[in-house]
């Protein structure tokens, strides 16, 4: 951990061409990553990703600077090449910052560091004899296994001296049915902010290898999805990524602080059904997208963002409050030390609501039954968003009558909050790494069983019967 | 410590640790990004990168580890060893011996003499020519300059000594329009030798905005298509996991075992060309000399694309597609400048002929959409209707949906419009296309 003193003369040589505010993030990271295939261990790597970032304010104005090396001298190198963006280096910051030192961490009963291939490969290897056990038409079982342990040390002139330890863990099971040349795949990737003690108290592995299995040999037998706009039931957990996409990234303060986003001015007004409420929640605690301190040392919150129907607020970093003149979130995180950090989801939900998970399909009359969303992605200006249903099913008369597959669903966000007419009385997440400005980072998606009144859904397939 | 020290430091320790032979990747660099928004700069960027890769071959298993802290090389052999003891299968993975490499005229990129401040101006110059196109512009959402250099050497225990830089040069815009209600994005981006080019880049991203306004949904149904080029490339994109000898291998490539039959139509010819001005480079990721071919020859399938490994698995030479994401990566496959050879008509004369049909101009959702193993993609598009050949009127609010084999087998007509796309991971290279139908979910 890098001293007070170093610090302190790094911050300053990149104050020295006028810039109000600098911050110095310090990682050291460790991965382990191994892939099995077909019940055989097919590669593992281990990862070292250490560098330091320099990052710089004046008002509004930003730069950032990294490098690998973490010596005094690259890191005063590197604070002068954050500071050349602002303009010539002739002010000598004045008075000294009181630093507060706090250290953070998750606590773990195993370490990553601590356990051996050997027990990833065992927690592998169930993962992969549960999904092979579905069917004689999974052709393929792909596990990956990810663990990591991030070490970061965050120091800026707003005080902050901040060390914080970030353990995570993944499993990922994809599995491929094939039939008479055609294939169709299923998933499932459960992941949290523990230790590898995750893997006996909250993440079971065969189930996971079931679950992507079943998927995969359900759409094996499933028709192409009719074209339409008709009724979409989403289902909770990863059925969240419909709001994630069309909501959420519209709520963080780089879409909103730059007017770029359909949610600008709508605080305190209704940009949604009366039924839905919303939350991005960093402090849940050992939850894949949870937080002990963002990536600008502020601790996690929960933050109301819509409470019946009503704009309560956005997620908003340093920057964007300047920008946007409002109080920071909690919510400032970046992949590592190669991204200056900017406002991202950690658990972003929709809140449980009171509406039966049955009566919301039993009175759609025709239309989708989204199980399982795959990913999507949405354009913040216009608001207009499009993902893919990895496990869909066909509702007739209000009653499931076939899988589909190769469905999407497209829309605006913005009218889709206004047209969800039932919330489920349950809500659950699911995990996914969400790519932007800052990068890759892990986030939470979440919901309970909702139902949106019209979609376009987008297939290929004719009517089915 | 130096890579030079480290290098050699590793193989010692390795050799005595039991490990037949022991590799390292090397790869350092420099970047430099800067956003304009406002007439200031609002994302700075400016890095130095330095990595190693440590790859051990111990009792005939692969083992990797990776560092950014180049010191102690003998424990990052000792987790590559560990994670060789790991490995179950049996697939030998060769390590490339000493080759000898045709020599490569590459050119620095455009923003490669300029200076920052150079940079920042141009970036800058950039979101004014936007903004003063149209009043209709209200703002730039993106407006970006960037330049990366790097350098990757790889040396292991077999002989093999190879170094190479690259660099690559970009820029691009993203304006914002609105005409009452209706607000629009564009997009343009430049790279390479025309980098700096940004008043027509701007122009182009302008004109991409305005050309989208009024724009909706046609009725659903099948449709005559002509995919634009960057349209295809990011198909390409998707779907260039299909020719990788690894996928197929792995049972997840529906060109297992097809070389030597047609898998597209005879219109189609697709060539891996390392070679390519735009990104040329003597070997490839395990040192491997690079070698241009065509993948698919007039619709038939020539080659799947190899590194040491697959080849050595199917009984083949290395095609020299092994790939390293990033010296963090193992070795993998892909592609190195993949391009879809252009046919002889102009984009305007495939518009004429086709008669009514619809042009995709732009897809979304590429990571989503698509599922490599099936070939399916459903996405969200963009484009242009077509009616009696001329254009009628933009199109948005759509999906099209199919299956890429089928839609290559479907082409009907190609242009002499060859256009690269933005480089992500990798250099794609296409034409206009026509297929004969496609299903489209719109109104």
């Amino acid at each position: 951990m890098i001293d007070e003193s170093t610090a302190r003369a790094i911050l300053s040589e990149a104050q020295k061409s006028g810039a109000d505010y600098a911050e110095l993030f310090l990682e050291d990271r460790e991965n382990n990553l191994a892939e099995m295939l077909d019940g055989k261990v097919e590669s593992a790597n281990y990862t070292r990703i250490c560098g330091a970032g320099v990052r710089v304010l004046k008002g509004t104005l930003s730069a950032y600077a990294y490098s690998a090396d973490t010596s005094k001298q690259a890191l005063l190198d590197t604070a002068r090449a954050a500071a050349a963006a602002l303009g010539e280096a002739k002010f000598s910051p004045g008075g000294s910052v009181a630093f507060s030192m706090k250290r953070y961490g998750t606590k773990v009963e195993r370490a990553f560091d601590a356990i051996g291939n050997a027990d990833r490969v065992r927690l592998m290897r169930e993962a992969a004899l549960a999904a092979r056990g579905v069917s004689d038409e999974v052709t393929q079982i792909h596990v990956r296994y990810g663990d990591s342990t991030q070490r970061v040390t965050i120091v800026s002139t707003d005080g902050v001296f901040a060390f914080d330890e970030r353990p995570r863990t993944r499993l990922f099971v994809r599995a491929v049915a094939m039939k008479n040349g055609e294939a169709q795949t299923g998933f499932e990737g459960p992941g949290c902010c523990r230790g590898f003690e995750a893997y006996r108290d909250s993440i079971d592995a065969a189930e996971t290898g079931r679950i992507a299995a079943e998927m995969a040999v359900t759409m094996l037998h499933a028709p192409e999805c009719p074209a339409g706009y008709l009724p979409v039931v989403i289902d909770g957990g990863f059925g969240g990524v419909i709001f994630h996409e069309a909501c959420g990234h519209s709520l963080e303060a780089t879409s909103v602080g730059r007017n770029n986003s359909v949610f600008c001015g709508k605080l305190n007004t209704k940009i949604a059904a009366d039924c839905v409420s919303a939350v991005d929640d960093g402090t849940m605690p050992g939850e894949w997208g949870s937080i002990n301190i963002d990536d600008e040392g502020t601790p996690g919150q929960r933050n109301v963002l819509i409470e019946n129907g009503i704009l309560k607020g956005y997620l908003i970093d340093k920057l964007g409050s300047r920008r946007m003149g409002m109080p920071i979130t909690g919510s400032s995180r970046r992949q590592g030390y190669m991204f200056a950090p900017t406002s991202r989801m950690t658990n972003t939900f929709i809140c449980e609501g009171t509406d039966s998970e049955e009566e919301m399909i039993a009175t759609m009359g025709e239309g989708l039954f989204a199980r399982k969303m795959g990913g999507g992605s949405v354009n913040p200006p216009t608001g207009e968003f499009n993902f893919s249903v990895a496990e869909g099913y066909w509702v007739k008369n209000g009653k499931i009558v076939s899988p589909v597959r190769g469905a999407t669903l497209i829309g605006k966000g913005s009218e889709v909050l206004k047209l969800i007419d039932r919330v489920g009385p349950k809500m659950w997440m699911s995990q996914g790494m969400c790519g932007s400005l800052s990068g890759s980072v892990p986030t939470n998606v979440g919901q309970p069983r909702i139902r949106v009144s019209g979609m376009t859904i987008g297939g290929k397939g004719g009517a089915i019967e | 410590m130096t890579n030079a020290e480290f290098s050699k430091l590793a193989a010692a320790y390795a050799k005595e640790a039991g490990c037949e032979n022991c590799e390292t990747f090397y790869a350092n660099g420099e970047s430099f990004e800067v956003n304009a928004n406002g007439g200031e700069i609002d994302r700075y960027s400016v890095s130095r990168e330095a990595g190693v890769s440590v790859r051990v071959s111990y009792q005939g298993r692969d083992g990797y580890a990776y560092t950014e802290r180049i010191e102690e090389p003998e424990k990052l052999v000792d987790h590559a060893i560990d994670n060789a003891k790991c490995i179950e299968t049996d697939d030998l993975h060769p390590m490339q011996g000493k080759s000898e490499y045709r020599t490569i005229d590459r050119r620095p990129s455009a923003l490669a003499p300029l200076s920052e401040q150079e940079r920042i101006a141009l970036a800058k110059r950039m979101e004014e020519v936007a903004l003063a196109e149209d009043p209709r512009v209200k703002r730039v959402v993106y407006c970006t300059v960037a330049y990366e250099a790097g350098r990757v050497a790889i040396e292991n225990t077999r002989g093999l000594n190879a170094a190479k830089e690259s660099d690559v040069s970009y820029t691009y815009v993203m304006p914002s329009v609105q005409d009452g209600d209706e607000v629009q994005t564009g997009f343009a981006f430049r790279m390479g030798a025309n980098a700096a080019d940004v008043e027509g880049c701007a122009k182009e991203a302008v004109a991409d905005a305005l050309n989208k306004l009024g724009a909706k949904p046609v009725e659903s149904g099948e449709y005559r298509v002509l995919f634009r080029p960057y349209a295809i490339c990011d198909l390409l994109t998707a779907f260039s996991p299909m020719l990788s000898a690894d996928e197929a291998q792995k049972g997840c490539s529906l060109l297992a075992g097809k070389e030597g039959q047609s898998v597209a139509s005879g219109l189609v010819t697709i060539t891996d060309d390392p070679f390519d001005a735009i990104a040329p480079r003597a070997f490839d990721g395990e040192g491997t000399p690079s070698v241009k071919k065509p993948v698919v020859e007039n619709g038939t399938l020539r080659t799947l694309l190899h590194n040491l490994k697959t080849a050595a698995k199917a009984g083949v030479e290395s095609t020299g597609n092994a790939s390293r994401i990033s010296a963090a990566s193992t070795v993998g496959v892909a592609p190195t400048v993949l391009r879809i050879e252009p046919g002889e008509k102009s984009p305007e004369a495939l518009v004429a002929e086709m008669k009514d049909g619809l042009i995709i101009v732009e897809l979304e959702g590429l990571h989503a959409g698509v599922d490599t193993i099936s070939g399916d993609f459903s996405l969200k598009a963009a484009g242009l209707l077509v009616k009696d050949g001329a254009i009628a009127r933009p199109v948005s609010g759509i999906t099209v949906a199919g299956n890429f084999i089928s839609l290559m087998k479907n082409v009907s007509a190609i242009g002499n419009d060859l256009k690269y796309a933005l480089p992500t991971g990798g250099y794609f290279a296409s034409p206009s296309l026509v297929v004969a139908k496609l299903s489209v979910a719109g109104s």
